[in-house]
């Protein structure tokens, strides 16, 4: 095992995943440090999804360890990891479709609540007073993410590219040290993932939220991201900067092409 | 009496210093700002402008939409003699900015300030997107301060206030928008009970004429959306008595209407067009009243309005049709108030 430098908010360490015999990952080992952005590419069923369900603790891998803010475990538990965290999206939007934009994203203020369910009931104690903490702060969200014309409309109606950054806003409404990403411009057009790329960059400088994503455009990535790990056939086949994976042989063969 | 518009906001703070002057949205919630705080604030902000140069005989370049801070920053320069120039932030001003070249710019954005070539002192507004937001002569609005007492407030009446370059070229003075204030005020017998909805003060002539000078003669209150999307929401919410439209924006709430009118042959379709006939009949008149054209005011957001104003050309019969019929009729003057059109489709931002 390497020893742990301080930058590195996040490591894994030997991951392996496999279901009922399929190996969706082998073995596979990467930093990331606080701060940076990273890029997670590779062709279908290279195993980036699965890594990211490994990362926040939904899947469970049968080898390896993950070390994340200082603390090595053997499996992320969900729980663990939205309670130390780690915020993400999902490649197929999971919002609440029959809540408004904003009871979405104070649905991200959830886990920081310490109100009991009898104050919050009652409206007592400390309920108020977190109540209003919790929206201030998701309005803060929604202004930064600019979806304030759309605070009270239920999510269900609003088009796919909204969708995609109330989850986003929702995430970041949990302060999160670590965001995942998952495909988070999927289905966009230029202009979209232009302004995507933006808020992305935008939430890394302004809260210093460490982000890991994964993205299918390497023109985004490439222009994105800090560091870029390469996946194929659930191994890891690249990792570094943008420029050293442009020129990864390797890469190139499986993904980039000529 | 007033000779000039920061002289205006002094007698209201000097008259009414605790009445509200200003509302806006930040963060969903409505704020509010007195006379007295608004004064202090203009103020604070003269001394500031006057710190880093401006003086009497400069421009101030705006490029924003209607925000509060955008109309604090116009008058502190007209507090200092300086005039204000206009620009539409949805327009390409690269032609006008490369002809004029500004020294003393307020932007709202990055687009904004991207369409800037030269200049001495660049203030801006949001600075997310901006490589070097310390650079010199480039300041965040958030930190302008000035560690000096607030200047004497110009007084010349006859100096230069706004320029306008929508199409073409308007320069108003002080008096020009102090006499066309009074007269609008005895005209609507407005009072310092309005409430006025800001949504594009920056973007025509006519909205300094016939909102900011009787806003500030008056001493009612200005209320600013939340941003330009929001403005319907925001209508709605204010129930505004004094409102400022142009054809094309009364055009676009007539049109939003008809958007979302039920199906023609349904009975709430039936029920809609029997409400918006012109009737000698009162029963009908009171039961289409209570039945259709109230609600539909409340969704506009005009169920207080009082005074209706229009600048530019008359509205399309369409839209003069359907206001007449919810008893909007709005009061039309002549001068010329040209403003570009929205290039997003706004209707569809904000149902």
């Amino acid at each position: 095992m390497r020893a742990p430098t301080d930058s590195v908010l996040l490591r894994l360490d030997d991951i392996s995943l496999s279901f009922k015999g399929i190996k969706a990952i082998t073995s596979i080992s990467f930093d990331v440090k606080a701060g940076d952005i990273c890029g997670l590419i590779g062709p279908n069923g290279a195993g980036k999804s699965s890594l990211l369900n490994v990362i926040n603790g939904v899947y469970h891998p049968q080898s390896g360890s993950i070390r994340y803010a200082g603390r090595t475990r053997r499996r992320m538990r969900a729980h663990q990891a939205a309670e130390g965290g780690i915020a993400r999206t999902f490649q197929n939007i999971a919002l609440f479709k029959g809540m408004s934009v904003l009871d979405n994203v104070l649905t991200g203020r959830n886990l920081k609540r310490r109100s009991s369910w009898v104050e919050q009931m009652l409206r007592v104690g400390r309920a108020p007073r977190e109540d209003d903490a919790h929206r201030l702060h998701a309005e803060q969200i929604i202004a930064f993410l600019q979806i304030h014309p759309w605070r009270h409309v239920l999510v269900g109606t609003l088009p796919y590219g909204l969708q995609k950054r109330v989850e986003l806003a929702r995430a970041l409404a949990s302060e999160p040290t670590l965001l995942l990403l998952d495909e988070p411009m999927a289905g966009m057009n230029a202009q979209e993932k232009a302004q995507m790329s933006q808020f992305i960059r935008d939430i890394n400088h302004a809260f210093g939220t460490t982000v890991v994503l994964i993205e299918h455009d390497i023109g985004v990535v490439m222009g994105l991201c800090d560091h870029v790990v390469v996946l194929d056939y659930g191994r890891k086949i690249g990792d570094g900067t943008p420029a050293q994976v442009r020129a990864n042989p390797a890469v190139i063969a499986a993904y980039l092409g000529t | 009496m007033p000779h000039t518009l920061p002289q205006a906001l002094l007698r209201q703070a000097h008259t009414r210093g605790s009445a509200v002057a200003l509302r806006y949205k930040r963060l969903g919630i409505w704020q509010v700002r007195t006379w007295s705080e608004l004064a202090g604030d203009v103020g604070e902000l003269a001394a500031a402008l006057h710190q880093r140069g401006l003086s009497g005989n400069d421009n101030l370049l705006i490029i924003s939409q209607a925000r509060p801070e955008a109309l604090l920053l116009a008058l502190a320069a007209q507090w200092l003699g300086a005039s204000v120039t206009l620009l539409d932030p949805e327009h390409d001003n690269r032609a006008v900015l490369a002809e004029r070249r500004p020294s003393f710019v307020l932007a709202e954005d990055l687009q904004a300030v991207q369409q800037i070539g030269e200049y001495r002192v660049l203030i801006y507004l949001d600075g997310r997107g901006l490589n070097h937001p310390h650079a010199a002569g480039l300041i965040a609005y958030a930190d302008l301060s000035a560690n000096a007492p607030a200047p004497a407030c110009a007084t010349q009446s006859s100096a230069l206030a706004f320029v306008f370059h929508a199409g073409t070229p308007v320069q108003l003075s002080h008096a020009q928008l102090l006499a066309g204030a009074r007269t609008l005020i005895a005209r609507e017998h407005l009072t310092c009970d309005e409430e006025a909805l800001a949504a594009r003060v920056f973007a025509a002539s006519g909205q300094a004429r016939y909102l900011l000078a009787p806003w500030l003669h008056a001493g009612f209150r200005l209320n600013f959306p939340e941003a330009l999307a929001t403005r319907d929401t925001d209508r709605r919410e204010l129930g505004p008595t004094l409102v400022l439209g142009t054809r094309e924006s009364y055009g676009r709430l007539e049109q939003w209407v008809a958007e979302r009118l039920p199906l023609p042959g349904t009975f709430s379709h039936r029920l809609y067009r029997w409400a918006m006939q012109p009737t000698p009949s009162p029963v009908r008149r009171w039961l289409g009243r209570w039945l259709v054209r109230r609600p539909l005011l409340d969704v506009l957001g005009m169920s207080r309005l009082r005074v209706p104003l229009l600048v530019g050309p008359p509205l399309a019969p369409r839209s003069a049709a359907f206001f007449g019929a919810l008893g909007v009729h709005p009061g039309h003057w002549h001068e010329p108030s040209p403003r570009h059109a929205p290039t997003d489709p706004l209707l569809s931002r904000t149902a």
